[in-house]
This record gives C-alpha cells, sequence and structure tokens, in this order.
C-alpha cells in the first residue's frame, strides 16, 4: 500500500515535472536560433509571462479582481527610467532592487486604501489608484524627459562587469534568470501554508475566517508580494522597451496581465505564462499580417478561449498531458 | 468555571431588534442548547457570540477576557470553533485540502511562504488522524462537492473538533439529516471530551432532548426561559409561545 502510493507519487512528479523541464529547456536553447527581433520577442514574452503570474497570486489564488496592477509594473520601470534620466545611474544592481523596493512600497500603501473594499468596489478602487499614478506621470514635470511624455533615452542596464556591455541576447539571459527565480520563489508560495490559505480565501474567506485566519493580512501579504514580482518585471521592461509612458502605469497595462491570466488559466501556477506566450506571439504575428486590425485577432482568440476552454488554454494542454481530471487549486498542481 | 459570560447583549438591525437585551452564563462542560420558532434569533446570537457580527450593546467574556469586539480568527486562537447552519466548507477543495486548512489555522506557520504544505508532518499526521476518525480517509482527495450531505456534516463538525475548540458552536447540526445521519451526529456530541463547552441550535427536538442539559429559550430577540428540559417543558410560557405549535407539543412529550 504505502509503496503503491509512493511509485504513484513518482510517476506524477515525472509527468507532471516534465512540462517543465522542456519548458526550461526551450527557454534555453531557442534565442540561439533567432535574430536580435526574435531574442527580443522572447524577453518581451518573459517580462509579461512574469508580470502575469505575479497578478495570478492575488487574482487566481487569493480571488481579489484586481485593475490596477500596472501601477507596480510602471513604479519599478519608472525607478529605472528616472535614476537614468536625473541621476545617470545605470548599474543594474542598483536600479533593479531599488524598482523592486519602490514598487512593494506602492503596493504596501495601495494595499492599506483598496482592501477596505471588497468585490467589484475593489477592483474599482484599485483602477481609480493605477490612473491616479497615470495622470502624475502625466503632468509632473520630473516624471517626464524634456518635451514629450514618458522618459526616453533608457539603455540596457551596466552589470558593472569591466569590458563587458550586454547585448540583446544577454539581456535575454539575464531576464531568464530572474524568470526563473521567481518561477521559483512564486511556486514556493503556492505550495505553502500561505498559497493554500489564499486558495481558502478565494473559496470561502468566512470559513477561513473562523478557523483562525486573518484574512485582510493575507490578502495583504499577498498584494505586496505580488506588487514587488510585479516591479521587477516592470524594472526589465523598461530596460527592454527603452521607454516608458504613462501608459505602462494605466488602465492599458492592467489588463495585459489579466487578459494574460484568464486566457491562459487563472489559479494555476503556469496558466499565466501559457497566456502570455499566447498573448505575446499572436500579437506579434497578428501585427505583422495586418498592422491596423490585430487587435481583433487578439479578441477573438480571447473570446473562443472564454468560450471553449473556460478554465484557459493552459488548463487545457495541461489535460492533455496528463489526463489527470480537474484541477482546483494550488496544492494538486 | 466559566465558560462564557453573555451580558445585556443587543443586536439591532435598522429598527428591528435580532437580539435583545440577553444576558445567560455557561459553564465549562456544559451541554446548552438554545431554541426558539424561526426568526428568534438564535443564529444572530452565535454570530454575535462568534465574532461575525459586532454588537449594538452589551458585553462577552470568554474563560473571563472580554471578547466583545475581537474577530472571529482571535477567537478561534482563544478557542472557539464553529459549525455553521449553511455548511462553511470549501466545496471545490479537497477533504484533505479542508483538512488541513483547518488545522493550519490555529498554527503559527499559517503564515509561512517559504515550506511546502507537505513538508509539516505533524499536521500531515493529525489531518491523517482526523480523518480516518471520521471514516473520510479514503475520500481525502474528493472535492468536498463530491460529498453526500451528511459527509459534508460530519466534516465540518470533525475540522471544528481537529481545533481542539473549548467551546463548540453547533448551528442546526442535524439541519437536513436523516434519522440515521442524525443519530451519527448525537452521538458524536454526546461523546465529546466533559472538558469542552457545547452550544446547540437546532429544530430537531429529539436532538435537543437528548443532548441538552439546560435549554434556553428565545423568542423575537428575548430570553423568557432558562432551566433543564424538565422544566422547560413544563414551562407555560414556552408551551404557549413556542410549542404552541402542535407538532412541538408532540414532539417535546415524546421525547
Amino acid at each position: 500500500m504505502e509503496t503503491t502510493k509512493q511509485d504513484r507519487g513518482q510517476d506524477r512528479w515525472i509527468s507532471r515535472g516534465a512540462p517543465y523541464i522542456l519548458g526550461t529547456l526551450v527557454l534555453l536553447v531557442t534565442p540561439l536560433f533567432l535574430d536580435t527581433y526574435g531574442q527580443g520577442l522572447m524577453t518581451r514574452f518573459l517580462i509579461f509571462a512574469l508580470f502575469a503570474m505575479s497578478f495570478n497570486i492575488v487574482f487566481g489564488y487569493a480571488g481579489l479582481m484586481s485593475l490596477g496592477h500596472a501601477a507596480f509594473f510602471g513604479a519599478g520601470g519608472y525607478t529605472v527610467a528616472l535614476l537614468k534620466l536625473h541621476y545617470d545611474v545605470n548599474l543594474f544592481w542598483i536600479s533593479a532592487p531599488l524598482g523592486i523596493v519602490v514598487a512593494t512600497l506602492v503596493a504596501a500603501i495601495f494595499g492599506i486604501i483598496a482592501l477596505r473594499a471588497s468585490g467589484i468596489y475593489f477592483l474599482l478602487v484599485t483602477f481609480a489608484l493605477g490612473q491616479m499614478l497615470y495622470s502624475l506621470a502625466w503632468n509632473v514635470k520630473w516624471l517626464n524627459s524634456k518635451g514629450m511624455q514618458g522618459i526616453t533615452g533608457i539603455t540596457l542596464p551596466d552589470l558593472g562587469i569591466p569590458g563587458f556591455t550586454l547585448n540583446t541576447i544577454w539581456f535575454y539571459y539575464l531576464a531568464l534568470i530572474f524568470f526563473l527565480l521567481s518561477c521559483v520563489l512564486l511556486y514556493r508560495l503556492v505550495i505553502s501554508p500561505f498559497g493554500l490559505a489564499l486558495v481558502g480565501i478565494r473559496e470561502g474567506e468566512p470559513r477561513m475566517e473562523a478557523v483562525g485566519y486573518n484574512t485582510w493580512y493575507l490578502k495583504y501579504a499577498s498584494f505586496v508580494v505580488s506588487g514587488a514580482f510585479a516591479g521587477l518585471a516592470g524594472v526589465l521592461f523598461a530596460y527592454y522597451n527603452f521607454f516608458v509612458s504613462p501608459n505602462h502605469l494605466g488602465i492599458a497595462t492592467s489588463f495585459l496581465p489579466m487578459v494574460m491570466t484568464i486566457m491562459g488559466g487563472g489559479g494555476t501556477f503556469f496558466g499565466p505564462v501559457v497566456g502570455a506566450a499566447v498573448f505575446i506571439f499572436v500579437e506579434n504575428f497578428a501585427s505583422i499580417l495586418s498592422p491596423q486590425r490585430w487587435p481583433l485577432v487578439l479578441g477573438a482568440l480571447f473570446v473562443l478561449t472564454i468560450m471553449f476552454a473556460r478554465e484557459g488554454i493552459g488548463v487545457y494542454l495541461w489535460r492533455l498531458w496528463t489526463r489527470w481530471g480537474p484541477n482546483y487549486g494550488s496544492v494538486k498542481n | 468555571m466559566e465558560a462564557l459570560r453573555i451580558k445585556a447583549l443587543s443586536k439591532q438591525f435598522g429598527g428591528v431588534d435580532a437580539v435583545n437585551d440577553v444576558s445567560f452564563t455557561v459553564n465549562v462542560g456544559e451541554r446548552l442548547a438554545i431554541i426558539g420558532p424561526n426568526g428568534a434569533g438564535k443564529t444572530t446570537l452565535f454570530n454575535l457570540i462568534n465574532g461575525q457580527l459586532a454588537p449594538t450593546a452589551g458585553r462577552i467574556h470568554f474563560f473571563g477576557q472580554d471578547v466583545t469586539s475581537l474577530p472571529p480568527h482571535r477567537r478561534a486562537h482563544l478557542g472557539q470553533a464553529r459549525a455553521f447552519q449553511v455548511i462553511s466548507l470549501l466545496q471545490k477543495l479537497t477533504v484533505l485540502q479542508n483538512t488541513l486548512l483547518t488545522i493550519n489555522g490555529t498554527e503559527p506557520h499559517r503564515f509561512d511562504m517559504f515550506r511546502p504544505v507537505k513538508k509539516f508532518e505533524n499536521v500531515l499526521q493529525k489531518a491523517a488522524d482526523t480523518l480516518k476518525g471520521l471514516d473520510l480517509w479514503e475520500k481525502q482527495d474528493e472535492p468536498v462537492i463530491n460529498l453526500s450531505y451528511g459527509e459534508q456534516r460530519r466534516l465540518e463538525i470533525g475540522l471544528g473538533l481537529s481545533m481542539d475548540p473549548k467551546l463548540f458552536l453547533l448551528d442546526e447540526p442535524s439541519a437536513g439529516l436523516t434519522k440515521e445521519e442524525s443519530a451519527e451526529i448525537i452521538d458524536i456530541i454526546k461523546n465529546l471530551r466533559t472538558n469542552i463547552t457545547v452550544l446547540i441550535v437546532d429544530h430537531d427536538m429529539d436532538m435537543v432532548f437528548e443532548v441538552a442539559e439546560r435549554i434556553l429559550v428565545l423568542h423575537y430577540g428575548q430570553l423568557i426561559a432558562d432551566g433543564d428540559p424538565d422544566q422547560i417543558q413544563a414551562d407555560q410560557k414556552v408551551r404557549e409561545i413556542y410549542m404552541g405549535v402542535e407538532d412541538a407539543v408532540d414532539y417535546a412529550e415524546t421525547a
């Protein structure tokens, strides 16, 4: 009895671990065969996959509908940009941690305000707070390059290694390191008692209160942690994009992780990554085919997903892989 | 020793007095039932005791400590557990996940972000013991929604007990159960350790008269009677107001 259980566990580990290993290998090797454009596209994918994963902690696991997540993403990006613009600091080891710290602080403040509300009101408050940063970025001179909206002139970061300058592919690998590191940390979080408690809150907050959880604290902590990872994504984005604009703080950007997470499968660990992959690559090819109408293609894809793979493309693919039956949250993934 | 002291407790919703100036004390280990017609304020009283609602006036002392303004999770840590009238189990999560969540709730590691749930051997062991005791071990990987209603009741009550409560609040534990399932629940309650104080709200008079040592009667939010089952059956006011319903009289007399 005991051994069969263990065997089954090991089998399961292999069948479940394989897609992750395969995915990592693809991410490691593919860029070597791509041109700079393709490498850039893959960097973009990593950044948004990370952004969507951070969003998923709050949205998919804790069940909080946040529509202001770009605030943390943008805060990370603007920190990098402002350091370059005003202080000529481009050292990665200064800009990146500062970007994460600023994003975390913004999340810590916004969380206190937004978590006074719940449900649809939480969504509206997060939306309003994000838009507040957006309009701040529009109107405060210090937050813009001379004579324009947004900050230009960002370059790839300096790693502080003498005689070494980053190029596109090295930056990809830098982003990959942080992406994989974040995956490990977020995965640990999701399978921890904390992660399970978040799922509990999503499924029934009153019960969680009654059995001893301070649910406010849990939601707040998840919001702040999520903000930190969104900040990291924003930092990488600023370097990748060479340019940040108020749009990267507002609703237009807040929508992206939500769409990616829903498309890929919210509340599952891998879902947002799949969603981001589909989104970024479809966006790219559709915009090549039809520079004007590419959002139509994405919109159609989104509708099709909702109609035919409601739980997300990621979940759908995963089922094809394991044929394991329904997926109910964090612990079993 | 006093487990619970309710002093002049009131709760108003708009202009309605759901609970109106209720006072009573419960001793440690006592089995107390609260009965009353629908809308008498029984569940509201439970919500006040367990902290889901804040009272309009009055105080609640739990083992000598004033808990009137404490949130539910703090009261859980002090030793209150509750089985809800509408089953509160997390329906989409598995039996095991529900069990782990309940056990973790009063453990200091419940906020741990870095160690996998499955590495807490003592919690897993306790979950296994709990589920085996409830005869639900084989169904540990089933989502709760797949369990029968009786099994869900059993699990909800069993999980409440796995919190090692000092005070156990049972809100209509036999609602919607068959006679046999009801008898099972009665058995569980009768076999509880004597240091657990039990408060029961129920419509099932078999259950109430079988289990309770003392009965409180609520009517429109007011406490109108307090005594042992014989006294309550004999009480003229209770007969008129509550058991005036003929079925109830039959119940009371045959019980």
